[in-house]
């Protein structure tokens, strides 16, 4: 503790023992209060995003979408308007965006948030093959909501920002589950049934009970209380709503390694996502429009047979 | 038992009763024990945890993050590693690397500006926690405690573990059979300790190996033993001084290896312990491509060819504007996923880029971007590459310009930064094969000269090289800055009674050996394709590039496949140009250049010399040592090749040229990664084979479960290495990893200090009871000791911090005090024994500390993204010839046969045995191919259950054309057999076999008469099997044996039945030649 190091910096703290404890015993403890709080719409951070490096015009379209972000941050909530645009020329079906997503939100086997189907056309040696990212659309119109909130009233809303959220705390059990999956044309809400990846090895492992951050709160999945939220109800993606508000890209976005996938702010006419929709406007499409869903994912392709394939 | 062992009752065993998870158990009882302390620590903690506010996010904030360098597989992408309460729980991408993004962040940019940056990272970078954390990672030293392979282990006192492989003695008398089987201790191997006279030896030996005939040779030896009669008890055999000293009997090898690790290694095994055989792992990879860039960049100085770089080529993918990919998949594999994909899809998006995939199963490469995908029959490659070449050469699409130059002066006169050899002229021999370059005395042009040699402390003599220009013959100097020569390119002439050909000529004629119609047959592809692709490559201008990986060089012609689809590039002249063909750069971590304080390979007291034969007889010819007799030999040589994998244990089988006593593996698996590498198991699971097997793995894995002793070693999270850089990188660089969480494996003491078990601890610790020169106190020279890792690496630090330049003008710039303080909060959770920042500072001293901070805070050393191209060229260039003849193939033989081997791109059909015979395999109607997909690296990520969200079993793909004749369906269960594996079985020994049984999946994307199973499942060992540790048994996990793994199905030589078939000249071990058979199940 405090020891003095030979450059007068003091090393802050403790050994490493409790170190590699305290991340879960601390989300135990907000656990509690988020569960008597219950849902409360998570607004901007308590803390100021952390500062992004200077950049010119050539910069990676990362940063320039990430300071999109910031500056929508800057409006009240009710004027974001958060959107992703997929281009699915550009996806290379690595599933960077799963992984990332599962180690993001600390996900239990079963629950990815995402997934990336992928069809092969065609017959040798006129082949493709097209990986298809799709996640939780965020729908305008959410076939999910009612059917959810009619099992379990206010256990979904729909956010001023877009986002379609989940209450951890109303949104318990199967049927409630079962009700708003099968109302989603997109399969993608996920039930999370308390497991781990590590439960039947040697030892639980400590990464699989760091803290999740789901809707702004810090959540901890704990193997004893297998029945406390987030475990033992759905889930599905949130834009990373947590990360937004940190002033980060929903980590499917920073992380995906062929640049297929864009997100901003659709309210913002300089926009990244506003300039790709408008370049690439006769190569736009909504999965499965035809359900008056009013998805926020928007797709960009120029193969019809992507298309075929995502509307099968 | 415990009655025969009274010896290892002691330490280790209270130890393990401490940790109340059990013995392995790595993690396990790491993690466990910790969980109770935790608990208590919540408490203690409550008043830090009230000042957080709720759902507040810390991965974002600078000290809860550190920077290194992923290992999940050889792309070794940077990483953003965030941390929370000592734990590891998010990985991302560098923004300072190139790798990770695009334009990287400049590297002035302050670590406090990227904490919000989160750069792009593949799946299995991110799932590189669970590698760290993986449940079944050793912690402790395992002994053997049952026969080899049987799995049953205990655990020992690390010292004890050491003094017990140092000394020797009848280590495994509790073990029945081997009661009074007494093991020769390192001790005992370490027989020439002189280095003076190793030196002097060294001498001596090459001297009888320059001999000229088996006569002389055995004079020279009978003079050597009247000379050193006191000594030729050091030697392995005084009959044959050139197998050297016994000290060869120890062979250290690896897997994964990078600078730093391979530094150390190259200290402690060659340097002081004197041993030739320090061997890794190329040729499973793709040695024939490294070793054709080797052949292709040999330089001719002081009179011979030399310098030649193991190294390839790869495309710019940033700037070109048609890329040619054969057996190559960057999306996925191949240094490639997350460093290239983006680059590649910005590039097709833009328009700026198109790209064809060569390549018989459809990838994730070829599946949606590429504007061709060809599925070539396997093994052509070279047929495909010589019909373009065919093509160019017939439409004058080649660069002409370009291929005249013949020396550095001509090349410099069109402002190329490389030339080539294609207008030298090559004499034929009799039976019209090409041979040596004709010399300017032989055509009576010029005489030879003597001349000083580079380092000026000699002469030699030099005959110059002869082009011909319009009929006229002009003697001329490579290396010439002055006088440009040029060259035509096509000759075909006699000189003073010699044939003679241009290396042009040589090639044309290779190419116009068939039509492009019989190329494309052959290679089971359209001629218009191929046509349609030579043209394209030829509208580029320089901005075109050919790039190949495994693909092409896993055959058994491997190196002339490469060499082959590397002479397409030269016809163009692409090299070192935007858009081209690019070599790479890397920061010196060595301290070889000036102004870098820390020349590491100088600062060894006491280092001696390595000298005679290696075990995989790499790097001499069979013809110049004591051992010749003629035709075959007993096993082949490769004198233009090293590092051969495939060789390493069964040599040590056959004990040719000389047995093994003891060999120490790290980080490798050839039983699992090797093709036929069931037939390792055979000799490592025979101790009369190769008395001491030593394994340093984080793992019981499918080979270290042979070992006598495992000592665990860190993750890749927990430990340094130098990770250098890849061809497609324009950037100079150097990524460091460094530890970013605590060490799981046991504290041990070595030179007094306390450090985790690791290989440093276990290379140290040798070395300090050996008393090996250059560890240890003093062990960098007085007053410079080498007691830790850290004293190693942190001075490799200094030297990539101090830049190139000896002015100091490329050192990078001192950490400000913010700087400094969030260096040392952010690595508030490693303990003392991986970070100690006094000693730190004190290793690297006061003039390099904040400079070394610098470059940690970053995760390496980052060239600026704007100095990639100077105008149209790399700034960073590899400049120098480019040979597109190869003399020094074309003057070397195989030992099987006698025959020197082709100096031309060539195609000859594979796949063929050692003795240069087709292998023919009738009845076996399909042909067997690996795949990588994303997920899995070989051997190592079946332990990240992340990724087992993806393809649980891997998959096994057949054509719907194969699958409809063969009356197989999706999802049928099928055994692997072929003619060498009859049984379509994994012999693992003590009853144990594991059968090659896949489940197909029938699709269209794949050539048929092909099959092809992803690499990474079907595991025996590495947590998928129980094993028994101090008596317990560790139930293993299922999840980890899924799918198959077909390389015991691949062919075995006919010749040499113990190893794979092989590129005779280039070395790769073959994956790619094996017909085999389904067999329903």
């Amino acid at each position: 503790m405090g020891k003095k190091r030979g450059d007068g910096v003091s090393e802050s703290t403790m050994n490493r023992r409790n170190l590699i404890k305290l991340g879960t015993a601390v989300g135990v403890a907000l656990l509690t209060s988020a569960k008597t709080a219950g849902y409360r719409a998570a607004g901007a951070s308590t803390v100021p995003p952390a500062p992004l490096p200077a950049m010119d015009g050539t910069a990676d379209s990362l940063l320039r979408m990430q300071a999109e972000i910031r500056r929508a941050l800057q409006k009240p909530v009710e004027q974001r308007g958060w959107i992703m645009v997929v281009d699915g020329r550009r996806c290379v079906g690595c599933r960077a965006c799963v992984v990332a997503c599962v180690a993001e939100n600390v996900l239990p086997p079963g629950v990815t948030y995402r997934s990336v189907p992928e069809i092969e056309f065609g017959s040798y040696p006129e082949v493709k093959k097209y990986p298809m990212p799709t996640q939780c659309m965020q729908c305008d119109k959410p076939p999910c909501l009612p059917a959810a909130n009619a099992i379990a009233p206010g256990s979904i809303i729909k956010r001023p920002d877009g986002i379609v959220a989940i209450n951890y705390a109303k949104f318990r059990g199967r049927a409630a589950f079962r009700a708003a999956a099968k109302a989603c044309p997109y399969k993608a809400l996920y039930y999370d049934d308390g497991s781990f990846y590590t439960q039947s090895t040697p030892a639980l492992q400590a990464y699989e009970r760091t803290v999740g951050h789901d809707y702004g709160h810090h959540w901890v999945r704990e193997p004893k209380k297998a029945s406390g939220p987030p475990a033992g109800g759905g889930r599905k993606c949130h834009f990373c709503l947590h990360r937004l508000n940190a002033g980060l890209l929903p980590v499917c976005v920073s992380t995906c390694i062929g640049r297929a996938l864009y997100f901003g702010d659709k309210n913002d006419a300089q926009s990244l996502v506003n300039e790709l929709k408008e370049k690439n406007k006769n190569k736009i499409l909504r999965v499965r429009e035809n359900r008056g869903t009013e998805p926020r994912v928007y797709y960009v392709t120029d193969d019809p047979q992507f298309i075929a394939g995502f509307h099968s | 038992m415990g009655k025969k062992l009274p010896e290892h009752d002691g330490d280790g065993l209270t130890r393990r009763s401490i940790l109340t998870g059990g013995a392995l158990l790595g993690g396990a009882a790491l993690l466990a024990s910790h969980a109770k302390l935790g608990e208590l620590a919540g408490l203690v903690r409550a008043a830090e945890a009230r000042e957080l506010p709720t759902g507040e996010y810390d991965r974002a904030t600078p000290e809860n993050i550190l920077y290194s360098v992923c290992q999940q597989c050889n792309t070794q992408c940077g990483i953003k590693a965030k941390i929370r309460g000592g734990v590891l729980v998010k990985v991302d991408g560098n923004p300072f690397s190139p790798w990770n993004l695009d334009p990287h962040v400049p590297y002035r940019t302050s670590p406090f500006e990227t904490a919000a940056v989160d750069a792009r990272l593949c799946p299995k970078g991110q799932a590189g926690i669970q590698a760290a954390y993986d449940p079944y990672r050793i912690v402790k030293v395992l002994k053997r405690a049952g026969k080899r392979g049987e799995n049953k282990w205990m655990t020992i006192p690390f010292q004890q573990a050491i003094a017990e492989i140092v000394e020797g003695g009848t280590l495994f008398r509790h073990v029945p059979g081997e009661e009074n089987r007494k093991v020769g201790g390192l001790k005992e191997i370490w027989a020439l300790r002189d280095p003076k006279l190793a030196n002097a030896l060294t001498g001596e030996v090459k001297a009888i190996m320059a001999k000229k005939t088996p006569a002389e040779k055995r004079q020279a030896v009978e003079e050597f033993k009247a000379k050193h009669r006191e000594q030729l008890h050091l030697l392995i055999d005084p009959n044959h001084p050139d197998l050297g000293p016994k000290n060869n009997q120890f062979a250290f090898v690896w897997g994964r290896l990078k600078g730093g690790r391979g530094d150390l290694i190259r200290r402690f095994a060659v340097d002081a312990f004197g041993s030739r055989n320090a061997h890794g792992h190329t040729t499973v990879c793709q040695g024939s491509l490294y070793f054709t860039g080797k052949a292709m960049s040999e330089q001719y100085l002081d009179g011979k060819w030399t310098g030649g770089k193991k190294f390839f080529w790869q495309a710019d993918q940033q700037s070109a504007e048609f890329i040619i990919f054969v057996g190559v998949n960057p999306f996925e594999a191949s240094q490639g996923p997350t460093l290239r994909a983006q680059r590649i899809t910005e590039g097709v998006s833009s328009g700026r880029l198109k790209y064809v995939v060569i390549d018989p199963v459809l990838n994730r490469t070829s599946g949606t971007m590429a504007w061709k995908w060809l599925p070539n029959q396997p093994g052509t490659d070279a047929a495909a590459a010589l019909a373009l070449i065919r093509w160019i050469i017939d439409n004058r699409r080649y660069d002409e310009r370009y291929l005249r130059n013949a020396n550095k002066a001509a090349a410099a006169a069109d402002k190329e930064p490389t030339s080539c050899n294609a207008a030298w002229l090559v004499k034929m021999e009799k039976d019209g094969t090409p041979g040596k370059f004709l010399r300017a005395s032989e055509a009576g042009i010029a005489p030879k000269e003597r001349r000083p040699t580079s380092d000026g402390k000699g002469t030699y003599e030099f005959d110059p090289f002869v082009i011909s220009l319009g009929g006229r013959l002009v003697p001329f100097d490579p290396n010439d800055a002055k006088n440009p020569v040029e060259g035509d390119l096509q000759v075909s002439a006699e000189v003073a009674g010699i044939r003679v050909k241009s290396a042009f000529q040589l090639l044309y004629e290779q190419a116009a050996a068939r039509t492009v119609e019989e190329w494309a047959e052959l290679a089971g592809l359209k001629a218009s394709d191929l046509e349609e692709i030579a043209r394209e490559f030829t509208s580029h201008g320089k901005k075109a590039a050919v790039d190949i990986h495994r693909g092409v060089s896993q055959h058994t012609n491997g190196l002339y496949n490469c060499t082959a689809w590397f002479a397409l590039p030269l016809l163009i002249g692409s090299f070192d140009w935007k858009g081209g063909m690019v070599g790479g750069a890397a920061y010196d971590a060595g301290g070889g250049k000036a102004g870098q304080p820390f020349p590491l390979g100088k600062l060894h007291p006491g280092k001696t010399t390595a000298f005679g034969v290696s075990i995989i007889r790499d790097g001499d010819k069979y013809e110049d040592t004591t051992l010749f007799s003629g035709y075959p030999a007993k096993r082949q040589w490769y004198p233009l090749a090293s590092d051969i994998y495939q060789e390493i244990v069964p040599s040590a089988g056959d004990a040719y040229p000389y047995p093994i006593k003891a060999l120490l593996l790290y980080m490798g698996t050839p039983v699992y990664s090797l093709p036929a590498g069931h037939t390792n198991i055979e000799v490592l699971a025979d101790p009369a084979k190769v008395p001491l097997v030593v394994a340093n793995d984080i793992i019981i894995g499918e080979t270290s479960m042979y070992a006598d002793y495992i000592f665990p070693d860190c993750t890749y999270l927990e430990r340094w290495e130098f990770a250098g850089t890849h061809p497609s990188i324009p950037w100079k660089v150097q990524p460091i990893r460094q530890p970013v969480i605590a060490p799981l494996t046991e504290t041990v003491r070595v030179f007094g200090q306390e450090m985790p078990c690791t290989l440093e601890a276990l290379l140290l610790g040798i070395a300090e009871k050996l008393g090996l020169p250059g560890f240890g106190k003093d062990g960098f020279g007085p007053g410079q000791d080498f007691l830790r890792p850290e004293d190693f690496y942190l001075r490799m630090v200094a030297n990539v911090a101090a830049g190139e330049k000896a002015d100091g003008s490329d050192a990078v710039p001192d950490a400000d005090d913010r700087e400094v303080e969030l260096f040392l909060k952010s690595r508030r959770h490693l303990p003392k024994t991986v970070f100690d920042a006094d000693r730190w500072a004190w290793v690297v001293g006061d003039k390099w500390w904040r400079r070394v901070i610098t470059v940690l805070s970053r995760g390496g050393r980052f060239e600026d993204f704007a100095r990639a191209y100077d105008g149209e060229q790399l700034r960073n260039k590899y400049g120098a010839l480019i040979n597109l003849y190869q003399e020094k193939t074309a003057t070397t033989k195989s030992a099987m046969t006698g025959k020197p081997y082709l100096g031309i791109a060539n195609y000859t059909p594979g796949p063929r045995d050692f003795l240069d015979r087709p292998v023919e395999d009738i009845g076996y109607d399909l042909h067997l191919l690996t795949k990588r997909v994303v997920f899995h690296t070989k051997s190592r990520t079946i332990s990240n259950y992340w990724l087992l969200n993806f393809l649980p079993g891997g998959e096994f793909l057949i054509n719907t054309q194969d699958a409809k004749r063969l009356g197989f369906k999706d999802g049928d269960r099928v055994k692997v057999v072929s003619a060498t594996n009859p049984e379509g079985i994994w012999d693992l020994k003590h009853g144990r076999k594991k059968p090659m049984v896949g489940i197909l999946k029938v699709i269209e994307g794949i050539r048929p008469g092909v099959v092809s199973f992803s690499l990474g499942h079907g595991h025996w060992a590495y947590g998928s099997q129980d094993v028994v540790i101090n008596r317990r048994t560790i139930k293993g996990d299922q999840r980890r044996s899924k799918g198959l793994h077909a390389n015991a199905a691949m062919r075995t030589d006919p010749v040499l039945p113990n190893t794979c078939l092989s590129d005779p000249v280039g070395a790769s071990a073959v994956f790619y030649d094996t017909r085999v058979r389904l067999v329903r199940v």
